[in-house]
């Protein structure tokens, strides 16, 4: 990352306008903005070039066939968080997965397609772990905010 | 909640667009070997369905250090919902969960320092009639996260496109 990348207000309004229609042409967005399409072209090209900004489409989970998430707290005993951590995010059903302070050392959230699923999970992948001591589930009931414009960015040259 | 009846060119397009929103339709139907036409109505249906929408995802502190943290949190079960509205109405509040489990309501904050995360968990939401308790825990780092897979929920409006 950057660390001497500026961020300028004609940034800012163009970055505005793609959040609010991300498929808008260069023309819409600078003839809104007041200034040229080249300019609102190669501004966004600076800011994807810098891993700062990503203009895509996000898909639902039920679009991937995911009907079931849980948050899982995991509790980790003789071995390092880190390692535990590493394991699970290889499992395909491990959606995202953080290395948490308090209680709790690692906070994955898991992506199912049905509840059937949860015994393959448990018996053949999160049983075969070294390390667990402990899960906590929570079902998500309800989702009723899922802010979803700002996340880590990953290089597209290593991708 | 139904499953998505979704075919492969839907899936292809779905692909293409996660990549970068900003390709036209005319370069997605040559790549794909459909009409133009086709292109455009799919991309509408999707969105109508809330199964895709556009954004543009900026990266974590590009202006502002930014950390993550999770805030469990126990409510009264019988006003569960407008209690996580009500948090949901916070603006650093990123995500509010209902759930099933140790708490009631999951909810996923951005800070940048330990005060502002004090003044969201302790001030704000502890403050909230119903709320009773909760438990902070701060993301240390970010092992796997895949931001393209997300909830389109009823607030995200999905403008139509020309």
């Amino acid at each position: 990352m950057a660390a001497d990348f500026i961020l300028d207000d004609v940034d800012r309004n163009i970055v505005a306008q793609l959040r609010a229609n991300g498929r808008a042409t260069n023309q819409q967005i600078a003839d809104r903005l007041g200034l040229t399409g080249a300019t609102v072209s190669a501004r966004i090209r600076r800011l994807e070039d810098a891993d700062k900004l990503r203009v895509v489409a996000v898909s639902d989970f039920a679009a991937h066939g995911y009907n079931v998430l849980i948050e899982i707290a995991i509790e980790v005993d003789g071995r390092p968080a880190s390692d535990v951590a590493a394991e699970l995010c290889e499992l395909p059903e491990v959606f995202a997965a953080h290395l948490v302070t308090g209680r709790y050392d690692i906070d994955i959230l898991v992506a199912l397609h049905d509840f059937d699923e949860i015994q393959t999970l448990l018996l053949e992948r999160l049983t075969r772990i070294d390390g667990i001591r402990s899960m906590t589930p929570a079902i998500a009931v309800d989702v009723v905010k899922y802010k979803f414009d700002v996340a880590p960015i990953e290089s597209r040259r290593m991708s | 909640m139904t499953t998505a009846q979704l075919d492969a060119v839907d899936r292809q397009l779905i692909d293409i667009l996660a990549r970068d929103a900003r390709v036209s339709n005319r370069k997605i139907a040559t790549d794909l070997g459909v009409t133009e036409g086709t292109v455009r109505g799919r991309i509408k249906r999707l969105q109508q369905e809330r199964l895709i929408a556009f954004t543009a995802i900026t990266s974590f502190g590009m202006e502002d250090p930014t950390k993550l943290a999770f805030i469990g949190i126990q409510a009264d079960i019988q006003n569960v919902q407008a209690i996580a509205r009500q948090i949901a109405d916070l603006p650093t509040v990123n995500a509010v969960i209902i759930t099933m489990g140790r708490f009631t309501i999951l909810a996923v904050v951005l800070f940048g320092e330990l005060d502002q995360l004090h003044e969201v968990a302790s001030n704000q939401i502890l403050a909230i009639p119903g709320v009773h308790h909760i438990e902070t825990s701060i993301a240390v780092k970010t092992l796997k996260y895949n931001p393209r897979i997300v909830r389109i929920t009823d607030a995200d409006h999905s403008p139509e496109i020309d």
